[in-house]
């Protein structure tokens, strides 16, 4: 048996050197993670230290990586790709399918019918809020704010039951499906939706009364992790996170899929209210106001959507979709994911991939994070809002 | 193009205080924003409880809810006819089976053994739509505990449960499910079993499927009677 030596990461660490009262400063490095509260998954993150301040910090990824072009490549249906696409950004499971599903159905040349567009867009917003109220209730405990937390929990359990009366299921639904949806929605959801739009618009206000301007979560959040445009551009940083640095870039808009062009809705972008433009507070702040934008859109969707419609109608009964390649982009709770399938005119995919928004905002980290605080770097990413089962796949 | 991208243009040295925001008299005690924060959570004590305690009080899913898949049991014997369409379609093969034969009943195939690995599935309802016989569907167990990954692997006598119990779940079926059938032949209980069409000798009879079985019965039980 040969043995391979790993290498570990190499560290170049600085002299120690003369403070000057005979003791002598060394720089250190420490891992944070993947064990840690707070990195929202299993992220590694290797932060060399001077004293408090972070110099460099480099993430490790792949504790979660779970071959997911592989089994996709071994499914011999396209239609087995769903569950999976679900547990790629597990918390926001019926924005992959859509994406999925939109993609497959351009490279098969299906038009679904206005009923399944309107149920389809109801349930991507609806699960948009859901998502940033985890993301914004996980980066106030990570800051220490507990109590806005469950808060912004209850509020998402029940766009949850919304979800589980329709598909069955509370987390990964497999609902949108290529050419349709799973099955109909159930008689009561427009009116458990409206019930949920009326009855969640004065959550928002009081979050920001909780959570958004609490002197000390502004403290805490505002020029930190300052993330100026032009880097965000440079490393391809989509979502929210960029719109917090000024740029006024949402797929929905500038890219329309679906029927987003049939809704009116404003793009919200940060704009440095109490710090500098693009810290951690404005990334935060870009989800609240994103929430009221999607409360808007399904409002809108609920008035519109037709009474009537068979749901799988176009659902195709064998997918062969012809010979060819796609890439389709749509905007998720987290930035641009793209789906790039190459279709050899056989039932099973040749390639697909994923272009998943967190692992394209996580890149950004160590830009931003040097000449930080160590006690920052848990707002900082936080704030970029990553889920660590999409970075890793 | 003089900006260099790559240094940060905050950070804990250079923060600039000046543009913090000053507080008046009334935060800077601090004990106003305290009481407003109690205040919520005194409010939020007088709403109803969204939690449940659980092990003590289970959470009783909807029809819809897709829980463990289990066989169904139709007069004590599986309905299941052994085709391997589930175990085809079942995204993390998580489904293995064998199929049999037995010519003395009518539904003529049975599955020798089925077996679903619980750590493997994960609970997406393929096995339930493909299925032409409605003899797997997803039932409402939601919490599953096993000691050891042999004890994970779910068998025939775990995984079958009898139809009166899936009675909600096969009804959400008939109503909302399976339409794709429906465009072709009448989903019907006695439409269950296909393969005595191939058996009949009469097939050219209008008689329904079900007045088959019981034709075939009688005849069976008459010569068993003569033989006496
Ligand atoms: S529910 Fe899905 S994963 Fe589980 S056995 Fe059925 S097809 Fe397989
Ligand atoms: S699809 Fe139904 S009938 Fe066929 S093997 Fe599976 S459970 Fe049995």
């Amino acid at each position: 048996m040969t043995q391979v030596k790993q290498k570990g990461p190499e560290v170049t660490l600085t002299p120690p050197e003369d403070a000057g009262n005979g003791l002598k400063t060394q720089e250190m490095v420490i891992n944070m993670g993947p064990q840690h509260p707070s990195t929202h998954g299993v992220l590694r993150m290797e932060l060399t230290l001077d004293g408090e301040i972070v110099t460099k910090a480099v993430p490790h990824i792949g504790y979660l990586h779970r071959c997911f072009e592989k089994h996709c490549e071994a499914m011999n249906d396209y239609t087995k790709v769903i569950p999976y696409v679900d547990r790629m950004d597990y918390v926001a499971a019926m924005n992959n399918e859509l994406g999925y599903a939109i993609a497959m159905e351009r490279l098969m040349g299906i038009q679904v019918n206005d009923r399944v567009e309107y149920i389809r867009v109801i349930m991507a917003e609806l699960q948009r809020i859901a998502s940033h109220l985890l993301a914004l209730g996980t980066f106030g405990l990570d800051i220490g704010a507990f109590t806005p937390f469950l808060y912004c929990f209850i509020e998402r359990e029940k766009v949850l039951d919304i979800f589980e009366k329709a598909s069955g299921a509370r987390l990964l639904y497999n609902y949108i499906w290529i050419g349709g949806l799973m099955n109909d929605v159930p008689a009561d959801f427009k009116s458990d939706t409206a019930a949920f739009v009326t009855s969640f618009r004065p959550k928002i206000k009081e979050l920001n009364d909780l959570l958004s301007y609490n002197k000390i979560f502004v403290e805490r959040t505002a020029n930190v992790g300052v993330l100026p445009e032009k880097v965000a551009i440079n490393y391809g940083i989509s979502g929210p996170s960029l719109r917090g640095s000024g740029v006024k870039w949402d797929l929905r808009r500038d890219d329309p899929y679906s029927i987003y062009d049939r809704f009116e809705f404003d793009v919200i972008v940060g704009k440095g209210e109490v710090g500098t433009l693009g810290d951690c507070w404005d990334r935060y702040i870009v989800r609240v106001w994103e929430m009221e934008e999607s409360l808007k859109i399904i409002e809108q969707a609920l008035d519109q959507m037709p009474g009537e419609g068979d749901v799988q109608e176009s659902v195709p009964k064998k997918i062969r979709p012809p010979a060819g390649e796609i890439y389709c982009r749509t905007e998720t709770p987290r930035g641009e994911l793209g789906y790039y399938i190459i279709s050899d005119k056989s039932t099973t995919p040749f390639r697909i991939k994923a272009r998943a928004p967190s692992f394209v905002n996580l890149s950004v980290l160590p830009a931003i994070s040097v000449g930080s605080m160590v006690a920052d770097m848990v707002a900082i990413i936080g704030s970029i809002d990553i889920v660590l089962g999409e970075v890793d796949r | 193009m003089s900006d260099n991208l790559e240094i940060p243009r905050t950070n804990a040295k250079v923060s600039d205080p000046a543009r913090e925001r000053s507080l008046n008299f009334l935060e800077r005690i601090y004990l106003p924003e305290i009481f407003r924060g109690m205040w919520y959570t005194l409010k939020q004590m007088f709403q109803p409880k969204f939690t449940m305690l659980y092990p003590e009080e289970r959470f009783e899913p909807p029809a819809i809810f897709r829980g463990r898949p289990v066989l169904v049991e139709d007069e004590g014997q599986e309905r299941c006819v052994a085709c391997g369409l589930c175990a085809r379609a079942c995204p993390p093969l998580a489904i293995s089976m064998q199929a049999s034969e037995n010519s003395d009943d009518p539904k003529e195939r049975y599955p020798n053994f089925f077996e679903i690995n619980m750590l493997r599935c994960i609970y997406c309802g393929y096995c339930e739509e493909v299925c032409p016989e409605e003899a797997i569907v997803m039932s409402k167990d939601y919490d599953l505990v096993f000691e050891s990954r042999e004890e994970a692997v779910y068998d025939k006598s775990k995984l079958l449960v009898r139809k009166e119990e899936l009675k909600d779940r096969l009804e959400y079926l008939r109503e909302y499910k399976n339409r794709q059938f429906g465009q072709f032949w009448n989903f019907d209980e006695e439409n269950n079993i296909h393969s005595v069409r191939n058996r009949d000798k009469r097939w050219e009879t209008s008689l329904s499927l079900v007045e088959m079985i019981e034709e075939q019965r009688k005849q069976d039980k008459q010569t068993e009677l003569m033989r006496d």
